[in-house]
This record gives structure tokens, sequence and C-alpha cells, in this order.
């Protein structure tokens, strides 16, 4: 039997948490200095600590430390652990986002140690996603320390060590600590070697002991290295200093036989996934810009002389990853941190801007819009409305998806015709705009564009003389509060604002059973920032009163309904958009919140029996029960019941629950900042959510298991909208409609299109199936001379890197650099 | 059970290729203008590099491309998207990859290259047909004394060349193989043709030989107690190099010199060999003069043929034994002295030095040791196989069962199976290499006969889960393959689990009907993905269909980036893996 108890000097550092980043910087300082002390002190003694970003600190900071560190690293007494940027938390951050924590860390790493981290490590972390292991394995490492949530929250995941499985295939051995990461004082060390012994007893294996000061850092002090060092001398033999990589090797050498897990591991920390709403939407946001633009950037480095911008980007995604620190993205530091937080992702996200706009404008000045006549190769002739009363003005818009998006955009001035790159008449509608200026109008047209590709639309502004022509044909009715297009119809109550109809018209079936978005106030002021030990936000305080409900717009290409509800001093505006085409009510909402300790809610409830709740994960989709506890997912969640579902989608939000047949979003959680059951005394706190929050979701109602429809790509696509550019008259080699890649399954989606990050040129393409059905795909991407067919595992996520020859390789997240 | 699915006939490739030379070689392909294609935007992957396209011609509705390494056929409208492009290249399709020129002959073509001329044939054909040429094949060029695994060419692709001898380590295992397809072929037909009718006449042959050459094995050593040989030669046939053989002289055997036998130090040694030897068996070599001192049998054999033969006993007691009473009680003899030996050596298969073969060990002691930790799943499976099979034909339970309760109630041998994947994992982890890269190939077989075996047999529901959650921890190692003969009896022992029957329609619809291997040119192909393992292995990120790949028994990654047949190029090898696959479908009414 192994009984060995080893021993894991640590320090946990949050960089953020009760403190700015600043701190937390000087915290990693001290402690990095205290550890490569102690081991020069203490024979023996190994020290492991996680956090890519912690490193590059001490890197740039105190170089001669860093050095240090790593002759230690190479003698084997001092471990890095966790290939990632920091301990992230495991259920925001989308796929891609895991991938870029694994590329940018290991890839350091494997630089600055000559090798990458083989464990994942994230003790503090508040839940784990159930696609992890694929994500653990894909960047490195197949085994994987946790520990939340705890015995007390999850009895039903198994104690210690355990094979954990994702729905792809994939594994890693994980291990699940019993009590605490950051044991120190000889009561809680004795207290804790004898938890361990017994469970080395019982399970037949060796366990991890893991001590030092911890979450502002410090890591293991003198004293308590003297008293293990005594209890060694005084017979305890089983101790032994060690690393996670050494116990899990150790313990893989003998007889295991161990339990496998299959599920996510939750819940600890059910408030954090809708905490401060900011943060959450910036990341939302960040993800998707910077996946975007980077593929943008290395088209157009294909297409032009452009260079290509990898380490803009690599500068960026480390800004995102950082912030997605658990205490940081979970919403549960101080209110001061957020304004770090703020202009970190604000840098991040301008990297972005500037990248694809950059991208876009020359692509299109790349593509043929030359029109026999034009005198001016770009006819602006009053201000900045680019308007030309002679000739259509042309428009690019770029759709980065891998597939081809048909989505309303809009552009800054009124239009009289709009017509696509074949001189066919599209829906459009001029609409108020934002400003307060000039026409007063934008207009919004529907725009089909192919997969990572662009398509030009003509635009006659509304001052020209048009003539007659066949205006596009429209599928939308309004009939008072009644409105539909070619998929759904929906009917709003006029007492409570709320929807009470809604019809799927590929069957027309009655979706709901009760009525929908009528905005419910929760009573929260029993938990603290992380809602610890309460799972579920369930004391409805009230629902918000309509104060006004009207259809603003009417058009041909969209209808709007806007709606006003009120509670207390605070108001939520909500604009239901149903465009033409769309095969989802898109809903804008502006909220005025300044009700403290309260959260808000919109529930949405489905007819039928034996209802079930799925939720988009990173990386997959999981299926959940009905039980009313607050559920972490990404980008949308659903109710199915008797074969009839409705879907939310959500453009920053995090937080569902499912009660019976009632979905609902979370859509704010006002609580105090970084509070823990502080008795709360009087103070002028600050709230997490207070103040005007701008926000959008959508409601997909749908047939069948939701699984089978088109929910992923449309929320990809509610995400990840088409952008427009105003275009000037140029000739060009590229034509009016492009796409740069083709990959024949719609469930197989193309997270990243970047170039490697070795500098070699090669390209690399990210593809992750979406909807659970393995498939054989061809996927043809003439832009970098490459076409090839590869089998998708359900869920799986595969990393192709393409030489300038167009050949192909299949790496992981680490694009083949580490050998 | 299982709602048919319609195998249709399908275009299956018959390439045959001429000297430059060769009058049968149309003058118009030497005259044919190159013109190379213009394939900006083509919507598929192609394997070849664009750039690599030197010519292509229309031929009725089928393009083809041809390329300095290969030739693509590009048949737009086709039903199947694995159809739509399909590729050919040397040296199995084409005497070189250097494509000069291209001639159409209606949908098919002649193809011009560096060194020869090939002429692509398309045939519609039946899944039927195609097992019916392969028997042929295999029967005509393959056969040795009932046996069917391989032979060995003098000059490559010329099936006239074949060496009169050729045997495989594994001779047992493919022979029990072959031998239950054409079991399942003679049951198809006595059911829906009648025993009478000739079809049903020639298959009855055909598996009668096969089975009696696999029964054969199990008594050539003349041991007597119930140790089986890996294979045997007769005495004008060359000795191999690789393992150990003995040669039988009276009543006793004598091992041969062999690498193998100088290491352990046994050259010369003797075991004894005077047990009788159904004289039916015999025949097999009797009838072309050899005497029993002619024979030269292989020892150290492993659990490959072990198992095989425990499920060949199943299907060839209940479904040929039921027709030949003779042969069934030689069926069963075989088996209960097989199961015997195994029970009596303490769960080994004894060689004559007094040990253990070097694989074929079923015991705690092997499970305990750093090698058996890891088989042991898939080896404590094995055992309680045999002890159903031989308590299912025999109608006895006695030893057997006593064996069989022993082994469940005090080892705990059904709680084995379902560990194989951790186990594996455990190791891929210890030694650091990545888990598709440690699977053994040629295990796949071993376990699917074991779990097929024990999910057919046991009546017990809760032993019968176990056995199911073991065939499926083998699961994702299967999966890779997409190999009928895998995925078959998985859907029958496991009738809750989806199997991909379009992908094993494929594998049926693809598969080249001849298995005379002389490699593909796989490496270098512009539309695979390659991925370097952990330990430096490669292999494709995607299953192509059998035509485009290596030949190879069951017994080798499908998925190997490498262009040559696991037999080499010199080589025809065993239709046992279409058509115990095809027929096994067919007799459970899984295709028609």
């Amino acid at each position: 039997m192994n009984n060995k108890i080893n021993i894991i000097s640590n320090a946990h550092l949050d960089p953020i948490w009760l403190w700015r980043w600043q701190e937390g910087c000087g915290e990693v300082l001290q402690t990095f200095r205290s550890a490569v002390d102690r081991i020069k002190e203490y024979k023996g003694m190994i020290f492991t600590c996680s956090s890519a970003s912690y490193y590059k600190w001490v890197e740039e900071i105190d170089p001669e430390l860093f050095e240090e560190i790593r002759k230690l690293v190479k003698k084997g007494k001092w471990v890095p652990v966790n290939g990632w940027w920091v301990q992230p938390d495991c259920n925001m951050p989308d796929a891609e986002s895991f991938a870029r924590q694994a590329l940018y860390s290991q890839l350091y790493y494997y630089e600055k140690f000559g090798k990458i981290c083989k464990t994942g490590y994230n003790v503090d972390s508040f839940g784990h996603n159930a696609m992890l292991p694929q994500l653990l394995t894909q960047g490195g490492m197949k085994c994987y320390v946790m520990m939340r949530p705890g015995m007390h929250e999850n009895a039903e995941i198994p104690e210690n060590l355990f094979w954990w499985d994702s729905p792809d295939g994939s594994r890693v051995l994980t291990y699940r600590i019993a009590e605490c990461y950051c044991n120190n004082g000889k009561n809680a060390i004795d207290r804790e070697l004898s938890d361990l012994r017994n469970r080395a007893e019982k399970s037949g294996h060796g366990m991890m002991f893991f001590f030092g000061v911890g979450n502002h850092g410090g890591g293991p002090t003198k004293g308590d290295l003297d008293y293990l060092l005594k209890l060694k001398e005084e017979g305890y033999e089983e101790l032994e200093y060690s690393s996670p990589d050494e116990y899990f090797s150790d313990v893989c050498e003998g007889l295991l036989d161990v339990p496998v897990w299959n599920n996510e591991m939750q819940h600890h920390a059910s408030g954090c996934y809708s905490a401060t709403s900011m943060v959450k939407q910036l990341n939302r946001k960040a993800e998707n810009w910077l996946a975007s633009a980077e593929k943008w950037n290395t088209v157009v480095s294909k297409v032009s002389n452009l260079p290509a911008a990898t380490k803009a980007f690599g500068d960026a995604w480390k800004e995102v990853c950082f912030n997605q620190f658990h205490d940081i993205l979970c919403g549960c530091s101080i209110m001061e941190a957020y304004d770090d937080v703020r202009d970190s992702m604000g840098y991040a996200m301008h990297i972005a801007a500037k990248e694809e706009n950059k991208a876009m404008l020359k692509l299109a000045s790349y593509v043929d819009t030359w029109l026999d006549g034009v005198s001016d190769s770009v006819s602006c002739n009053e201000r900045h409305h680019c308007r030309n009363l002679n000739f259509p003005r042309p428009v690019i818009v770029f759709n980065p998806l891998s597939y081809e998006v048909e989505q309303q955009v809009s552009t800054y001035h009124p239009s009289a015709r709009v017509t696509d790159s074949d001189g066919n008449d599209v829906l459009f509608q001029n609409v108020r705009s934002s400003r307060s200026n000039d026409s007063h109008l934008d207009t919004v047209f529907n725009a089909k564009v192919p997969a990572l590709g662009y398509a030009t639309y003509w635009l006659w502004h509304a001052d020209s003389e048009v003539g007659e022509f066949k205006k596009a044909e429209s599928a939308l009715k309004c009939d008072g509060l009644t409105v539909e297009n070619e998929y759904i119809k929906v009917t709003f109550n006029e007492v409570t604002g709320g929807i009470s109809s809604v019809i799927n018209k590929a069957d027309g079936a009655e979706i709901l059973g009760g009525e929908a978005c009528v905005p419910a106030v929760i009573d929260n002021s029993e938990p603290d920032t992380w809602a610890h030990n309460i799972f579920k936000f369930d004391k409805v305080l009230d629902t918000m009163k309509l104060d006004s409900i009207k259809v603003v717009e009417n058009g041909e290409a969209r209808i709007v309904v806007r709606t006003k509800h009120i509670y207390n001093g605070s108001y939520l505006n909500q604009d239901f958009i149903l465009a033409s085409g769309a095969k989802y009510l898109r809903v804008k909402c502006k909220a005025l919140w300044q009700e403290p300790l309260t959260i808000l809610k919109m529930p949405v409830t489905v007819s039928g029996n034996d209802p079930i709740s799925t939720y988009e994960i990173p990386g997959g989709i999981i299926k959940r029960s009905c039980n009313g506890d607050e559920e972490p997912a990404l980008t949308w969640g659903d109710v199915t019941a008797d074969g009839k579902g409705i879907a939310i989608i959500s453009d920053s939000k995090y937080s569902y629950d499912c009660t019976g047949n009632t979905l609902s979003l979370t859509l704010l959680r006002n609580s105090i900042f970084a509070d823990h059951y502080s008795d709360r005394p009087y103070a002028d706190f600050n709230y997490t959510d207070e103040g005007m929050n701008r926000f959008e979701y959508a409601l997909y109602p749908h047939s069948g298991d939701v699984e089978n429809t088109d929910i992923q790509r449309l929320a990809s696509e509610f995400n990840n909208r088409l952008v427009a550019i105003p275009a000037g008259y140029h000739k060009g080699t590229l034509s009016q409609k492009k796409s740069f890649i083709s990959i024949s399954h719609k469930n197989l989606s193309l997270m990243s299109f970047k170039f490697c990050e070795d500098g070699s040129g090669d390209v690399v393409l990210r593809i992750r199936e979406t909807d659970g059905k393995p498939v054989k795909a061809a996927i043809v991407c003439d832009l970098i001379d490459a076409g090839f067919w590869a089998d998708f595992n359900k869920f799986e996520i595969k990393t192709f890197r393409v030489n300038d020859d167009g050949y192909v390789r299949e790496t992981n997240f680490l694009e083949g650099i580490p050998e | 059970m299982f709602k048919p699915y319609k195998l249709k006939d399908h275009i299956c490739r018959f390439c045959k290729i001429h000297s430059l030379d060769d009058s049968a070689v149309p003058k118009a392909l030497f005259d044919a203008e190159a013109v190379k294609p213009d394939l900006a935007g083509f919507p598929y992957p192609l394997p070849s590099k664009k750039s690599e396209y030197t010519c292509f011609v229309k031929a009725g509705n089928i393009e083809w491309f041809g390329a300095s390494n290969g030739v693509t056929r590009y048949d737009a409208a086709a039903e199947r998207p694995e159809d739509i492009i399909m590729y050919f290249s040397a040296d199995r399709d084409l005497p070189d990859n250097n494509v000069k020129a291209l001639l159409a002959d209606g949908e098919n073509v002649w193809v011009l290259t560096e060194t020869g001329a090939t002429h692509i044939e398309m045939k519609l054909i039946s899944a039927e047909e195609k097992a019916d040429i392969l028997r042929e094949e295999s029967e005509k060029y393959v056969d040795r004394r009932g046996m069917k695994t391989q032979k060995y060419l003098t000059e490559a692709r010329n099936l006239d060349s074949i060496l009169p001898y050729g045997h495989s380590d594994n001779d047992g295992c493919f022979t029990a193989t072959y031998a239950m397809g054409e079991i399942f072929r003679y049951s198809v037909y006595k059911r829906e043709k009648g025993i009478d009718h000739p079809d049903t006449v020639l298959a009855k042959k055909y598996a009668l030989r096969a089975t009696e050459a696999t029964l054969l094995l199990m008594h050539i050593s003349g041991r007597g107690d119930g140790f089986v040989a890996r294979t045997y030669l007769c005495a004008d046939e060359p000795v191999p190099d690789d393992g150990l053989f003995m040669r039988r002289n009276g009543d006793k055997a004598y091992a041969v010199e062999t690498t193998c036998s100088k290491e352990w130090g046994c050259v010369g040694a003797e075991a004894y060999c005077g047990a009788e030897m159904p004289e039916r068996l015999t025949r097999l070599y009797r009838d072309l003069g050899y005497t029993d001192d002619d024979i030269i049998f292989k020892g150290d054999t492993s659990s490959d043929e072990i198992s095989t033969h425990f499920l060949f006993f199943k299907f060839a007691h209940d479904l040929l034994g039921c027709d030949d009473p003779e042969l069934d009680e030689i069926i069963i003899s075989t088996c209960k002295r097989l199961m015997n030996h195994i029970i009596d050596n303490g769960y080994i298969l004894k060689d004559f030095t007094g040990k253990s073969t070097t694989w074929a060990k079923w015991n705690e002691e092997y499970f305990t040791s750093e090698f058996g930790y890891v088989d042991a799943c898939l080896n404590a499976s094995e055992l309680l196989m045999y002890h159903l099979v031989t308590m299912d034909i025999t109608g006895e339970e006695g030893k057997w069962l006593e064996s069989y309760n022993y082994l469940i109630n005090e080892k705990h041998y059904d709680d084995y199976g379902p560990k194989h994947f951790d186990r594996l994992m455990q190791a891929s982890i210890s030694m650091e290499f990545d888990y598709p890269e440690d699977i053994m190939y040629g295990d796949h077989m071993l376990a699917v006969c074991s779990f097929f075996g024990l999910c057919l047999l046991e009546k017990d529901e809760a032993r019968l889960e176990k056995y199911r959650k073991g065939f499926k921890s083998w699961r994702s190692s299967l999966a890779r393959e997409h190999n009928p003969g895998y995925d078959l009896p998985y859907m029958i022992s496991c009738p809750d689990h989806d199997v991909d029957v379009e992908a094993l329609a494929t594998w049926f619809y693809r598969t080249n009907a001849s298995r005379l291997a002389s490699g593909v040119s796989l490496i270098g192909r512009h539309d695979v993905a390659v991925k370097t393992q952990l330990m430096g292995n490669k292999e494709i990120s995607v299953l192509l269909p059998p035509d485009e790949r290596f030949i190879s028994k069951y017994d080798r990654n499908p998925l190997y980036y490498k262009n040559e047949d696991s037999g080499g190029v010199m080589c025809v090898e065993s239709a046992y893996v279409y058509s115990y696959a095809y027929w096994m479908g067919r007799y459970f009414g899984i295709f028609e």
C-alpha cells in the first residue's frame, strides 16, 4: 500500500481580491523571494507555484530572483504547475480563452524553463465545467488538482483521487483537496495530517498535503517547516517533500482503482456568475472581439502586405486571461480593482478594434467597387454622411464566423434603396438613430454574408432619386401587440408588458406555458457576494410594474415593441426587436438599477411536462435538472418540455436558474463589493451592479431537443455581429462577395484563425464540434492553400497548423511548438 | 433486434497496371494532351497540392485529375460524401505517381505515368459479390492446408509469383476468424437458399476446410494435453527465425535452432508428441503426402489464438456442428481438452518448457506484474469467456462452473473488465505517452471475442451488465477504427450504445476486392492532417476509406501515417478481414 503523504509547499496568491493588482504584484515578489530562501535553508523542500503571469512579473521586476528560480526549476526544487496564465474561473471563459490560457503560459514556461506544466491546478476556483478534461489535455496537462466545491457542498463528486472524463472522451486524473490548500500552524498541520493519514489508509494510495500561508501569498514558514522536520524525525516516515507532478506519477506506478466522474463539478459560489455585470460584459466582448479581429488580421496578412499582429494579440489576450482570474471574473473583488480591470480590458479591446479596423479597411480597399461614371473615388460631398445622390454607395459587411450569417446591420444614414452585389433588392428600413443630429435616421438592412467572408451592399441615400424598383418582400406583420415574421409570432400583454404567447410557426405550437419576460426582483440580502452556502435565488420580492408599452417601429425590415418597467426608483427599458428573417426575438435592454441587495431576473416558462434545461458551457453543452439551482452558462440556456422549448441567448450574462418549466436569466445582481458576512455595519457601500446597465438578450423558440437546433450558431451570431464598413469606389482584385473558408458541417465552428506563435508564418486553425454529433469534415481554405479532411468526435476541439505549402499538422493548443 | 441496413451495389476500384510497351494500352493515351485543370475555388480537399495537378479529363459525369503524386477522381454527384473525391496512388493502383496523361474510357480512365500505364475501372458490385471475389482469391492464393493468413510473392503485385509457403505468427487466430466468416456464410445461405443449394454446399465446403485447419492446430503438437500451436509448417517449408519451433519425430518433438530457442537455451530440447490426433484433421496434410514426422509446429502460443479459438468453438458448434456430428464431437472434445489444460495448469497455457507461454497467462500472478496490471482487464475477461463457451457447447457445468464461480466469487475476475481504460490511462501518465499511442491494435480482436462471447452467453443480468461495461471500456479505442468486425459484435452486445452504421457501410463499400498488398502513397497527401504523438509516432487526423490506406489484418492502427502494407509489398493477405465482418452482419440481420 502506498501511504505516502506528499508535502506540497505552496502559497496561494490572489493577484487581485481585497487589494488591487499592484499590491498583488508585490505579494508575488515577496512570496517568491521567501520561497527561494526557504528552499535554500531546508534540504529536500520543493516549492510548487502556478500562474505564468506571476513568473512574468518577477522576470520583469527582479531578474536576479527569476534567475534563481530558473535554476531551482532545473533542479526540480521549484515546480511550476497549471499551464495557464492565472488560476481562472473555470465556468465563464469560453473554450478559446482556455486555449489562450494554455498557449501563452505553456509557451512561456517552455521558453523560460525548457518544459511545460504537466498538471493543471486550480485549487481555489469556484466550480469546474464539464469540458475541462479536454481543455486541460489540449493544453498539455493530464492531471488536475482542485478543491471546490467541498465535500459539504457536493458529496457526489468522488473524494481524493478520481478519473475525470469529458464528453469528447478526454480524461484527467484529478486530485480533490479535502480541506485546505493553505494549511499553516501546528494545529492545522496536525489536523490535516491526521485526516490525510486516514484517507491514505482507506484509499490505498498516497495523498497530498498542501501547506503554506496563502491568499495574500506568504508560503511555507520556517516554523511550519521546522515542525514538519520534527514530525519526520519523530518517525512520521510517510511524509515526503514532493510536487503534484511527482505525486501523480508516483500513484500511477502502483495499483490504482479509483472512481470515474463524468460531469461538471459545482457548486461553491453560485452568486459569482452574476455578480458585477461589468466584468462579465467586458470578458464576453473582449473574447469575441479578439478572436474575430485576429481572424481578419490573418486574412488580410495573406491577402496583402499588412503584417501579422500576433504579438499585439498575445499582449491583448494576456490581459483578458489575467482578468479571468477567479476573484476578478467572479465579481467578488473590491470595487477599486474593477477600475483597473476596465483599463486592462480596454487596452485589450483597443488592440482588437485597431487591428480589426485596419484589416477590414485594407480588405475593403481590394474589393472592386468601381462604378462607371463615378468621378471621385470617395464621394463625400456632405460631411460624414458619404452622400452621392447619383450613385449607390458600397457598404462591405464582414462575417467572422465559419458559416453563412444572415443578420441585420445598420449604417449611419438613411437610404432609399438597398441592393446586394448581384443587384437584388434587399429588405431595409430607416430607423431612428442614436444621435439627435442631421437626419436622425440610420439604415437597417438584411445582409447575408458567407463564411469568414464579406459581402458588398449598395445603398442609395434617402435623398436619391431611385425611380421604380421591386421591393424585397417582407413577412413581418404587426397587429396591435402581436408581431410575427417567417418563424415566430409573439403576443405582448398590454397590462404586464410581458409576453403572453410565442408561436413557433414551423409547427404552429404554442411554446409558452405562462407569461414570459416580466422582470422579477429577487431578495439578495442574505447572500454574500459569492452567495456562499446559498444555491438558489428564489425569494421573489416583486415583479416590475409596466409603465409603458408601445410599438415604436413597424416597418418591412423590423418591428420594435418598447416596454418600460419600474420598481422603486429603478427602471428597465426593453426594445423587443423582431427582424424579418430572424429566428429569435432580440431584446435590447437599458436598466437603471439602484436597488441595494437585489437580483433582477428575466423568466420564461414553457408548456409541457418533464422539463429539462440545457446550457452552453466552455466547449460544449450540458443538461441539468430543473431544480432551481443557480447555474453558470455561457451564451445560452434553454428549457424544453415535451419537445417544445425556448432558449435565452445573452450577449453578456453567465447565470441562469431553471425551476420546473421556468428558465430565468439573471440580469443583474446588486451585492456589496467583496462582501463576506461582515455583519454589514453601516457604511456608504457601493454595489456591484448599481447604475446604468446596457445589455441584450434574445428568445429562441424551437421544437425538438435544443441540441438539434441552430442554437449554437444563433448564439454565436448574436455575440459576433456582422460589421458594416462604408467603402469608397475603386477598382480591386477581390470580388464583391467572398468567403475565405469552407467548413462542410455547420456544427463545426472556427474558434481561431491565427498565425503560429513561433513566427514561422504557419497558420493555425482551431475548430470545435458544437452540437455533440461526430462528423467527418472537409475544410478548405484557398487563402493558405489548404484543404483537408478531419474526423471530429462530439464536442471535440482540434487545432491544425498549416505551413506555407498548405500541408497540415494536427497539434493541440500549444501549436506544436514544444517538442 | 435490428432494422436491417441495405448495403447497395457500390463502385469498386479495379486497377490493371500495364507496361508502356503493352499493346493493350491505347495509343491515344500517349497522344493525349495534358491540360492543367483550373482548380481555383475547388470545393473539396484534394489529395495533391493544387499546383501538382498536371492534367485532367472529363469521363462522362466524372472528372479525373492527374498530378505528380497520383490520380484524383471527382464525382460531384456522388451519393455518399466519401465518394466525391477518391485517390489512386502507387504502388497499389499505379506503377508510379507521376501522371503524364489521362484518357477517358466511358466513366473510367487510362492513366499514363512515368513508368507505365493503368486502366482504372470502377465496377458496380454488391457487397456479397465482393465477398465472393475475395474468398476466391484467398482460396486460390492464400490457402495453406486450410490455413488462411497470407502468402508471399517473389514479384510485387504479381499473384502468379506466389510462394507455396508463408506463415504468420498468428495463423491460428486469423484462420479461426476466417472460419467464423465462412461458417456465418454457410448459415446465411442455409437459411436463405436451403441446405442443398449449390452455393450452400460450396459455402459448407470452405467453412469445413477452415474449421478443420483451425482445429488441427489444437492437436498438431501431439502432446494430447490441449496445448495449441500457433501454426505449423511441413518439411519442405523454410523455418523462419521468428519464434519457437518444434520438429516432430516419432513420439518426440525437438526444438529447432532459432534465435528464440537459443535465447531460451532450449535448442534440441525434446517434448512428447505421441498423442493421437483426429484422423479427419490430419488429412489436411496427409492427403498432400506429408507424414506426421514432416510437421514442424510453432509453440509459445499467445492468448490471441486461444481467444479466437473459443469464440470459434461457439459458432462452429452452433452452426456447423449441427450438420456434421463427427465434426461436432471433435469441436466439443477439443474445447474441453483446452479448457482442462488452462484450468489444470493454474490458468496458463503451458509450453513444453513447463512454464507458461509468453502471453497466454490468465492468473493473478501475471495480473500483479508490471505488464499484467494493464493486461489483466482483458485477460480476465478472456478466461471467463472460455468458461462460458465451454459450458455452452458441452452442455456441462461441473468443473467448468466450479472454476467460473471461483474466478468470480473468490478472484472477482468479472470486476476487471470495466477497468481496462482506467489502467491504460494510468500507464499513459506513469510512462508519459499519449493514450492512443499505446493501444495494442491486435488486442482489439481479443477484446471483441471476449466480450462478445460473454455478452452472448451470460444469463445473470448483473454480471452481463459488468461485461457490457467491460466492452464499453474499449469503445473509445475500437471506435477509432470503424471496423465492422468489431462494431457489429459491439452493437449486438451493447444495444443501448450508438454505432455509426453509415461508417460501417462505408467500410464495406470502400474495401478493395483484393488483398494483394503493394502499398499506397499516404505520406505526402495534401488533404490529411498529420499528428505527432508524445513518443514520436505519427498518425493522420481522419480515418481514410480502406481502399486508400495500407492493407493490414485486424492488428494495426488504421490511422498510422505510413505507406507500406503491414505485410510488406510482396504479399497477399487473407480475406477474413472482410468476410468475417460481412457474413456476421448478414447472419445477425444487421445488413441485407
